[in-house]
């Protein structure tokens, strides 16, 4: 199961640097020293990488009016990755009708923070030896696996070429005013007092460094890296039918400069906690099908959702996924008026700045703006150096969080209309669908908290994404009515099939996505659009009673 | 004129008293009873966790602490919503994280928010165990809770705490562990350290408002080396103790830490102990691990949680193991738990979490069990507290052992106890005995097997990490690693002789039960044991294999 999360786990310290290129050339003579070794032996591996990635984390926390906590981190992560075989067939290929167990294990590996090169390399030698005679152990149930069954539907290789890159680049430092933002947090965060409907809530900060360092036998040697922050506040509260209403907020950024200023997080949190007190009295809808639109973000997290884990590389030669989109190269799969790139090179679209930015992949290839859909038509894939039938090489779309192996993923997925229409008509062309189907009313999905799809073949290629704010908008001219309580459903063809309009008024979503490879940081760029029909589903509740005393301080 | 500052209340005890009044007098569901105790136990200060490798930091938390363990009992102290389980389903503890600072209405707002679900809770755990028992004849059971007087203590009498040096702790993890540098055999080099200081809040309905100090300092090294057939051995020391003040000497400790380093490098020529049967002799921390593994289940009296009816379930049912009356050491012996003592140790205390103060209890005499360990939570056997009620987190307060020491009737000196060692061990023909000393702490342990026997799941031991085959001429030799087979509290009444004293030992640990093995290498109360070196008749131990030879030739440290 695929999945988004709005929240991170939230929490640098006070002082950072450029990305220092020290323990590069500790990697590269750790590398040096595997690799003498192992080519002696009898199989010795045709790839190895070693990846070190330090993250340095605080998070600073408000809730009514005091300072809550603080979280601070810091650690670094070994990553190594092996391959023994061939380009053609290794020990990473899938072993098919295998036991979910049967995995190769990868070992947590955490490197001291500072710089040693003699532990590094100490510590680098002993995990690839685990790893490469796991690796061994691997290529053979992969050999005999391939013997056993039947030919694969796709023969093509596990590896494929790549130019490697050698490339440092510079990382801004970062220095928080912690008294500063406690001072900020404790103002904002009395907000919610004011708001007695809002149960529990929060603001806070996180402040996050993220740097790189990667190289290859093949010749790669990458330092780089990445600052994150998040302003974020939520409000929660228990409804009388005690469905439990959550709203969240934040902004994403690079820099503390990108943050919202106090009067701006005044207004953030004034604009959550009346969400939640709003939500509180809105009526549950009942399941519906019908026309709707889903707005900017609420588009962004759908088309990710549905269609970006579907056009990721891997699964199109997995034979446990459903490979939805495989087969259908050179076909339209959406309206013609919609293409859709996936763009990591892009760092901003208007005054926002993208979460889904990098500029070399986990495997060390740099990233590359992809066409997949054009005027329709899917063409593409997201690619990472695993090739797959008819797409040999990486597009640079291989990705992880720190730990885990690299796989094709998403980074900026940008969703184009080259016909579209202003919201105001887009909304006009919502009523006039709701008559031509003669329904009650239709729908307008404001914002998303998340969602998942199942893309394997043993469930169904099902979607189900979670929107905290839905409108009833009525086609007799009544006002529209909040509503809660349910979850936007359906499966992938279909509802792409039913797309009839998108709006001028591209949103961005910024937000973690998880997968096999862990969560990584992604945005979705995406116009409001008219969708002939939806399905939705009543909401998973709790049936807890609101608190029974009235919150402190209040009579 | 208003009242002086001085006599204001903390802010902490006024939010939290505050909330409790609130409740009290508040908290009722429709045709639900409403709440007859809620007590609240509040812990507030500094942890720090330093983690380091071959002599470099590898990580590093530190946090303001501050979270409350809020309780509500539904019903009365005959009958209430407590000791009873059913899986998944909340019961009427509920932990929650405070706010750092002093701000009342803020603190307040998560105490309310805690007492709230503590209390729902509590209701419905109430319905589950009366409809769990109906249908049953007249009840046997014993009462759920014992009432107790309320105790009062300020928090302004406290001594003030130490301060929690992050950059102390971090200097030393580094240092202990830059000694396991010189040993290049070694895989892992590890220190792990944590101090905890902070203050304990108690504040209940019954009128209990109890401020104490509480904390610790724990020290943990890891050191394992791979033989040349791939065998992993490893190998661990420990320092518990109240604060940093208290931890021996750097050069002392450095220099334990070095022994460890070079008794693990002399691994790579220790024979392997295939299969062993007969006599074993347990020293020094072994010694200490084997009374503090086996006993503590057979000595604390809490009930286990009554569950509901499952006639299916065969092994999962939780009967309790310890049994007045029964033999569990040699004729002669005794075990008694004296928390009260004035020996500055881990295990000893003024109240217990529950606010009783301990009293001394002789458990075991004459190698019989006479009494005891009880909480508030009463059993059949026992309706009183011993002060014993600690737990950890959101568990019941059930009770644990404190400050134990275990007393044979007579003790042998070291060279007679081996002695006579060597003899048993010529009666079943073999040239050698094995001497244990040292054993995995349940906080430490990597794998495990517990023992199932006729009564309940019963402990086992842990891997032991030293163990020795002594020669008649004297001479110790190392073996590799090993495991004990099918151990369990019965090898106690084996016992042949005891010999030279071993502590007071000062260790973590946690309640009786499963839940000790999860407490993390840096968690856990304090508990104290004092035991004799001991020869055990028979026991069975096999050779541990495992692990590949390495492939690749690593570098060293320097």
């Amino acid at each position: 199961m695929l999945s988004l999360l709005f929240a991170l786990p939230l929490s640098l310290p006070p002082e950072t640097s450029e990305v220092p290129t020290e323990p590069l050339s500790d990697l590269q003579s750790a590398l040096g020293a595997a690799m003498a070794q192992l080519q002696r032996l009898p199989d010795p591996p045709y790839y190895l990488a070693y990846a070190v990635t330090e993250t340095d984390q605080l998070t600073l926390q408000g809730t009514n009016g005091s300072f809550a906590g603080n979280e601070r981190s810091r650690g670094r992560v070994v990553d190594i990755d092996l391959r023994v075989g061939s380009m053609k067939l290794d020990n990473t290929h899938k072993i098919r009708d295998a036991a979910w167990f049967s995995e190769p294990e990868r070992p947590g590996v955490r490197a001291p923070i500072a710089d040693d090169p003699a532990l590094l390399r100490n510590l680098l030698l002993r995990y690839t030896d685990d790893v490469y005679r796991s690796a061994l152990r691997q290529l053979i149930k992969v050999r005999s696996n391939d013997v056993v069954k039947v030919e694969r539907e796709d023969l093509s290789d596990d590896f494929s070429v790549a130019t490697p890159v050698q490339d440092v680049v510079a990382l801004p430092p970062l220095s928080v005013d912690e008294d500063a933002w406690k001072a900020t947090l404790r103002q904002v965060s009395a907000i919610y007092l004011q708001y007695p409907a809002v149960q529990d809530s929060a603001v806070e900060i996180t402040v996050q460094q993220e740097r790189r360092w990667l190289v290859s036998n093949e010749g790669a040697r990458i330092a780089d890296g990445r600052n994150h922050l998040r302003l974020a506040t939520w409000g929660t509260a228990i409804a009388a039918d005690g469905m439990e209403v959550q709203v969240y907020d934040y902004v994403d950024g690079p820099s503390l400069e990108k943050m919202p200023d106090p009067k701006a997080i005044e207004a953030m949190v004034h604009g959550v906690a009346q969400r939640v007190t709003a939500l509180l009295s809105a009526p549950l809808v009942e399941p519906y099908d019908g026309p709707a639109i889903l707005r900017g973000r609420a588009a962004g997290v759908f088309f990710h959702e549905i269609f970006g884990h579907r056009i990721e590389g891997h699964r199109q030669k997995d034979e446990d996924e459903g490979q939805t989109f495989t087969s259908r190269v050179g076909q339209a799969i959406l309206p013609t008026f919609l293409s859709v790139y996936d763009d990591p090179t892009l760092q901003n679209v208007g005054t926002v700045d993208l979460n889904g930015t990098y500029r070399y992949d986990d495997e060390g290839v740099p990233a590359q703006r992809v066409p997949l859909v054009e005027h329709g038509v899917l063409r593409n894939f997201l690619m990472g150096r695993a090739p797959v039938a008819n797409f040999p090489t990486s597009n640079g779309h291989a990705r992880r969080q720190p730990g885990f192996a690299p796989v094709p993923r998403q980074g900026n997925l940008l969703i184009q209309a080259e016909t579209s229409v202003p919201y105001s008509k887009l909304r006009e062309m919502l009523i006039v669908e709701i008559r031509k189907q003669k329904k009650p009313f239709g729908l307008i999905f404001d914002d998303i908290s998340g969602g998942f799809t199942f893309t394997g073949r043993s469930t169904p290629n099902a979607f189900s994404v979670q929107p905290v704010t839905v409108w009833k908008v009525f086609a007799d001219g009544r006002p529209d009515q909040l509503v809660r309580g349910v979850d936007l459903i359906g499966t992938p063809l279909t509802t792409f099939s039913r797309i009839l309009a998108a709006g001028d008024d591209p949103e961005v979503f910024n937000g973690m996505c998880g997968a096999e490879s862990g969560w990584v940081p992604v945005s979705a760029i995406a116009p409001s659009l008219l969708i002939q029909q939806v399905e939705v589903q009543r909401q998973d509740k709790m049936s807890d009673r609101p608190p029974l005393l009235p919150p402190p301080g209040v009579r | 004129m208003l009242l002086s500052t001085a006599l204001a209340m903390p802010p902490l005890e006024q939010a939290l008293s505050e909330e409790l009044d609130r409740a009290m007098s508040g908290l009722k569901l429709p045709d639900a009873p409403k709440p007859y105790l809620i007590a609240y136990d509040l812990l507030d200060g500094d942890v720090v966790t330093s983690q380091s490798s071959f002599g470099r930091l590898v990580s590093l938390e530190d946090e303001d602490f501050r979270t409350l363990r809020a309780e509500v009992r539904v019903g009365s102290y005959q009958v209430d919503s407590s000791n009873f389980s059913a899986f998944g389903e909340p019961d009427g503890i509920v932990s929650r994280r405070l706010p750092v600072e002093d701000n009342v209405l803020a603190l307040r707002r998560e105490v309310w928010l805690a007492t709230d679900a503590a209390y729902k809770a509590a209701v419905q755990q109430l319905s589950r165990k009366l409809a769990a028992r109906q249908g049953e004849e007249e009840s046997k059971r014993s009462t759920d809770y014992t009432p107790a007087p309320p105790v009062v203590g300020e928090l302004a009498s406290l001594p003030a705490l130490p301060a929690v040096d992050s950059a102390a702790l971090t200097n030393l993890t580094d240092v202990l562990s830059r000694e396991l540098r010189a040993f290049p055999e070694l895989e892992v080099g590890d220190v792990l350290a944590r101090i905890w200081q902070g203050r304990r809040l108690l504040l209940s309905s019954e009128g209990s408002r109890l401020w104490r100090n509480t904390g610790f300092v724990v020290v943990r090294v890891e050191g394992v080396v791979r033989l040349a057939d791939g065998t992993r051995h490893r190998n661990l020391r420990s320092w518990v103790v109240r604060t940093m003040a208290d931890l021996p000497p750097l050069a002392e400790m450095q220099a334990e830490v070095r022994g460890l380093g070079s008794w693990l490098s002399g691994m790579k020529d220790a024979p392997l102990e295939e299969d062993y049967l007969g006599p074993v002799l347990f020293e020094q921390g072994a010694a200490v691990e084997l009374f503090s593994q086996l006993l503590p289940s057979e000595i604390v009296g809490t009930p286990p949680t009554e569950e509901e009816p499952d006639d299916s379930s065969v092994i999962s049912r939780r009967a309790p193991t310890a049994r007045l009356g029964r033999r569990l050491l040699p004729v002669g012996w005794t075990v008694v738990d004296d928390p009260t003592t004035s020996l500055p140790v881990m295990g000893a205390y003024d109240r217990d979490q529950e606010g009783v103060a301990p009293r001394v209890v002789e458990l075991i005499h004459d190698g019989v069990l006479r009494d005891l360990l009880m909480s508030r939570i009463p059993s059949r056997d026992r309706s009183e507290s011993t002060g014993h009620g600690r737990s950890l987190s959101n568990d019941r307060r059930g009770a644990m052992p404190g400050v134990l020491t275990v007393s044979p009737p007579h003790s042998l000196s070291e060279v007679a106890l081996r002695r006579r060692a060597l003899r048993l061990a010529a009666q079943v023909g073999r040239p050698y005995v094995l001497v244990v000393r040292a054993m995995e702490p349940p906080a430490m342990i990597e794998d495990f097997d517990v023992a199932i026997t006729g009564d309940s799941p019963l402990p086992g031991l842990t891997f032991p990490t030293e163990v020795y085959r002594l020669y008649r001429d004297g001479k110790m030799e190392p073996v590799r690693s090993m495991e004990f087979v099918g151990v369990d509290r019965r090898v106690l009444r084996d016992i042949d002789r005891a010999g030279p004293v071993v502590g007071p030992v000062d260790m973590l640990d946690g309640p009786p039960g499963p839940e000790r093995f999860q407490i993390g290498a840096v968690g856990g109360l304090g508990v104290t044991w004092t035991v004799p070196s001991v020869l055990i008749t028979e026991l069975e131990l096999v050779g541990r294999r495992g692990g590949e030879p390495r492939l690749l030739k690593l570098p060293g440290l320097d």
